[in-house]
């Protein structure tokens, strides 16, 4: 039996692979439909006009999941929430909170494919309801059919603004404006990893297409540097400015909208490849933060692969390819296929996993965060959304407190001990706390930003009881 | 398509199946879901995959309940959470 | 890392170097430069990166037999109240009152006992029923109908009192250094000469250890022998559930186990709402050295405990959980005192899990004896001399 974790993307095609290969599959999902975020979709597919507005090849994913559901290898176990992966000698028990009740199962060989969310920066404003993540825009219309807002600004940057701008205006949104951060010309010395990735190319110019139609106001290199409130305390206004390379605000101006969607690229979720402890990396360009694996998506552990985003942030395309690959090689593991098989198999992905992987570093180096954003904080901004920590806070914990890293910050002004555990801020208080103190962070400040020992809230009753099931 | 109904701070609210509360509250005009415990300051869906922690509801009497994660169900009663929530005192009358 | 605070001209001879920025270090470098000695404190990680970073701020009276280790918890509790005048506050410290209760006969009858002997020694204990229980904590299980209310206890945040306290030694012109690791304790015919750290070498003739579970290995770098081992500990942390639970409450199956040397699992009991409005569940006490691994099974065991306290925490979630360890002596009394082998050595360590409530007067005690004053106490049982008879067999 294989254990994957994540229905999205990378987990499906994992699935498929192990369970089509003749492998015994348990995807678990913490959502109650499969598809992750990404084909995020409502139970009644169909019933509303707007299809066209949720673009994405989701027909694709409708396929994915149509095998999963005719396969008799695949066991699926939807809405169950993996609260805690504890590593022994001989296997991994996890301990789950499935429909709102408390199981644990042991298992030998698991794919994890626990996918990403969207990296936010603090700025003055934005804990203001009607301030929302790109993915979180994107989402209430894929999987709700609802619109953040009538009049969107969407801001931050890379790709990924460009189909949620799209997809919001198709929808019936009106889109005062598109702002990235960074600048095309940040493309042209890697317009050939552009033209070598075809598919890549057509997406994204479909999707200026729909902002031309729309006759969407895109600006570049500007940024959205404040959110302000209306007397109802919702958002009524954003601060935008144009910026120069390294971020920082010059000429302003104020734009009303009752929405904004801001974003800046990815973070992989690793609280459970933490809970592992998996081997993992800090990608040098952005600081982030990956799980390492071999050419068949071993992990550093025995029996376990990663996929999909926890590898690296690359988008839907290569988590397919990078779930296939692992899937095949979970497989051929048991015997499931001989190694001529496997080889069969692997050859094309390898050479479409490299391709893709090559069109997601420069994705990574076109869109990057420069540390200028730190200057749009104020004193009394709010860093920490859960505990309330303020930008004052955090500098004070260091001037005057001597805190010398970002777990002593944490253990001086809570940032990070909110319900979210520093999901939100967890990097940002690092790249503070690096520039505040004069002090480099260490490549271990970053990993340890994903440590979780309970990855997700539970109900202490629900600690105290929980059968075995397996 | 069908509909099913929910309330917010006692007015029902209309919703698809399968709509998370979050979003058909939104969609109700109502954006505001919770006030923070420290600075007293409005709070709503932020993240909206579950990830933030920030959209957190009273549900049916429990406290932090993730709106963006949690699926409208037939006349679920669910409040805007003050600060940390309210715990009823068991044997209390 | 590197010293964030400037060098300031005694860097190369301090009057006492205080290794360990913890609770108790920081409580014995505030204490020594109060009695006008230029004092440097080296830490190998950040301030509070240790046990003090993983503590719950008890300052407790409620769990100590009388004694030695009584007169000192005492002396400490009102000692925490004078340096939260002395430093200007700023660490959440709160005279939040412990309630002990039991549920057994036999529990009951040890508990009225002991605290009678603890209202002979000076403690304010007051005998608790079903109804002022139920005054005391409205969510308390309608199970418990017998306690003592110890309004002396209290609490604080261990890391920022730490910071604190070496603020203010940083004003007197003290200083910290952060990720100097201790190499070498240097002796001549006098005694303590240096310290060698990986930042350099530091000529002082009084060193502290105040290293907590880590004090045995300073005691080795400088010849001697410290007997000081980790006991784990975990604790949960809840979500914020504010006014749900205001006393520090436990069993009275505790206290029994603080004493305990079985190096099984014990575990009972101790929930407390905080000032940042979360929930503290412990304690698990295991002897198993520095294995760190979240074991589940501990966990629930906490919970279950917990819940049949406070039956509402059943529908609270558990947001975090962490370990620490606290550093114990076999007899389970703390250190204080010069090594007996190394003149100019100093301990102030073994605190086990009372090191925040204690150092204050631990840093008094240290104090007195570097400066030849008259201590507020016979500090005769917890000298390290204690341990000689151990090394020479």
């Amino acid at each position: 039996m294989i254990t994957i974790i994540g229905g999205g993307p990378a987990g499906l095609a994992a699935a498929l692979a192990a369970g089509e290969s003749g492998s015994k599959v348990l995807l678990i999902d913490s959502a109650p439909r499969l598809g992750g975020q990404y084909w995020r979709h409502l139970p009644e597919n169909g019933a509303w006009g707007k299809q066209e507005a949720i673009r994405h090849d989701f027909e694709k994913g409708n396929q994915l999941r149509q095998r999963v559901a005719q396969s008799v290898n695949i066991e699926v176990l939807s809405n169950a929430h993996v609260w805690r992966a504890s590593p022994h000698d001989e296997h991994i028990t996890l301990h789950l909170l499935v429909g709102g009740v408390g199981r644990t199962i042991d298992v030998k060989n698991l794919i994890l494919s626990t996918g990403a969310y969207d990296r936010s920066l603090p700025f003055p404003g934005w804990d203001i309801p009607g301030v929302m993540t790109p993915g979180g825009a994107q989402g209430l219309l894929k999987g709700n059919y609802v619109l953040p807002g009538k009049r969107i600004v969407v801001a931050g940057t890379g790709p990924f603004l460009l189909p949620v701008a799209a997809g919001l205006a198709e929808a019936g949104a009106e889109i005062v404006a598109l702002l990235d951060a960074n600048r095309l010309t940040r493309w042209i010395p890697k317009f050939h990893i552009v033209l070598a990735n075809r598919a890549k190319l057509r997406e994204g110019l479909g999707y200026f297409q729909t902002l031309a139609k729309y006759k969407i106001r895109q600006q570049r290199g500007s940024a959205v540097i404040q959110a302000n409130a209306g007397s109802d305390g919702t958002l009524e206004s954003v601060t935008i400015a144009t910026i120069g390379r390294n971020f920082r605000a010059k000429a302003q101006e104020i734009i009303k909208c009752d929405s904004l969607a801001v974003g800046w690229g990815f973070t992989a979720d690793l609280s459970l490849a933490s809970n592992l402890n998996l081997k993992q990396d800090v990608l040098e360009e952005d600081k982030s933060v990956f799980v390492t694996v071999d050419e068949m998506q071993r992990t550093s552990m025995q029996n376990v692969f990663a996929a999909g985003e926890i590898t690296g942030i690359g988008g839907h395309q290569l988590s397919l390819t990078e779930g296939k690959i692992a899937g095949f090689a979970a497989a051929a593991q048991f015997g499931h296929l001989t190694d001529v098989e496997l080889k069969g198999k692997l050859e094309p992905l390898l050479a479409q996993r490299k391709k893709e992987r090559k069109f997601a570093s420069a994705l990574i180096s076109s869109y990057p965060v420069k540390p200028g954003w730190q200057e749009w904080l104020a004193p009394d901004t709010c860093i920490c959304r859960c505990e309330e920590v303020t930008m004052e806070q955090i500098q004070d914990s260091i001037t005057e407190l001597g805190a010398t890293d970002a777990r002593t910050v944490k253990l001086f002004t809570r940032t990070g001990m909110g319900m979210c555990q520093g999901r939100i801020c967890g990097r940002a208080v690092i790249d503070i706390v690096g520039r505040e103190s004069g002090i480099n962070p260490t490549i271990q400040d970053y990993i340890s930003a994903s440590s979780r020992p309970i990855v997700t809230p539970l109900p202490l009753g629900i600690l105290e009881h929980a059968p075995h099931i397996e | 398509m069908k509909k099913l109904t929910f309330f917010f701070d006692g007015i029902e609210v209309s919703a698809i199946p399968g709509q998370s509360i979050g979003a058909a509250l939104l969609e109700s005009g109502t954006k505001v879901l919770r006030s923070t415990r420290i600075e007293n300051k409005p709070r709503g869906m932020f993240c909206g995959i579950g990830v933030c922690f920030d959209c957190l509801v009273v549900i049916n009497g429990v406290p932090n309940q993730r709106a963006c994660l949690t699926e409208v169900a037939e006349a679920i009663q669910v409040i805007n959470q003050q600060g940390s929530g309210a715990y009823p005192i068991e044997g209390a009358s | 890392m590197s010293n964030l605070y400037g060098v300031p001209d005694f860097k190369s001879h301090p009057d006492a170097i205080v290794i360990g920025a913890g609770v108790v270090g920081a409580a014995c470098a505030l204490k020594l430069s109060g009695a006008g000695l230029k004092v440097l404190v080296l830490d190998r990680g950040p301030i509070a990166g240790g046990t003090t970073g993983a503590g719950e701020g008890n300052i407790l009276v409620s769990d100590k037999e009388p004694g030695a280790e009584l007169t000192l918890a005492m002396r400490s509790r009102n000692a925490w109240f004078e340096i939260s005048e002395e430093i200007g506050g700023g660490f959440e410290l709160e005279a939040k009152g412990g309630i002990v209760v039991s549920r057994s006969d036999n529990g009951k009858t040890a508990l009225r006992s002991l605290s009678r002997q603890q209202e002979v020694a000076g403690v304010e204990a007051i005998e608790v029923g079903s109804k002022e229980l139920r005054l005391l904590e409205p969510y308390l299980s309608h199970e418990v109908d017998y306690g003592i209310h110890y309004p002396g206890d209290a609490q604080c945040q261990p890391m920022l009192a730490a910071a604190r306290m070496l603020r203010i030694l940083r004003q007197r012109g003290g200083n910290v250094i952060s990720g100097a690791d201790v190499i070498a304790i240097n002796k001549d015919s006098v005694g303590v000469k240096s310290v060698l750290t990986n930042q350099g070498e530091f000529a002082t003739r009084i060193v502290v250890n105040a290293t907590g579970t880590w004090a045995g290995e300073i005691a080795q770098l400088a010849g001697s022998f410290l007997p000081i081992a980790p006991r784990r500990g975990f604790i949960l942390v809840t979500a914020p559930a504010a006014h749900l639970i205001s006393h520090k409450v436990y069993d009275s199956d505790y206290v029994a186990n603080v004493a305990s040397g079985d190096a099984d699992l014990q575990s009972s009991a101790v929930v407390e709402g905080t000032k940042s409005g979360t929930i503290l569940i412990g304690a698990s006490r295991e002897r198993v050295g520095f294995k760190s691994d979240l074991d589940i099974s501990i966990l629930r065991v906490l919970a279950a405990q917990a819940i049949s306290l406070f039956p509402v925490l059943r529908n609270v979630q558990l947001v975090r959980a962490y370990r620490g360890f606290r550093p114990y002596a076999p007899d389970h009394l703390p250190v204080i005192g010069q090594d007996p082998l190394v003149t100019g050595l100093w301990h102030a360590a073994g605190h086990e899990g009372a090191g925040i409530g204690l150092a204050p007067a631990t840093a008094e005690l240290i104090t007195s004896q570097v400066t030849a004053a008259t201590p507020f106490m016979d500090a005769s049982a917890f000298s390290p001399a204690r341990f000689t008879a151990v090394l020479a067999s």
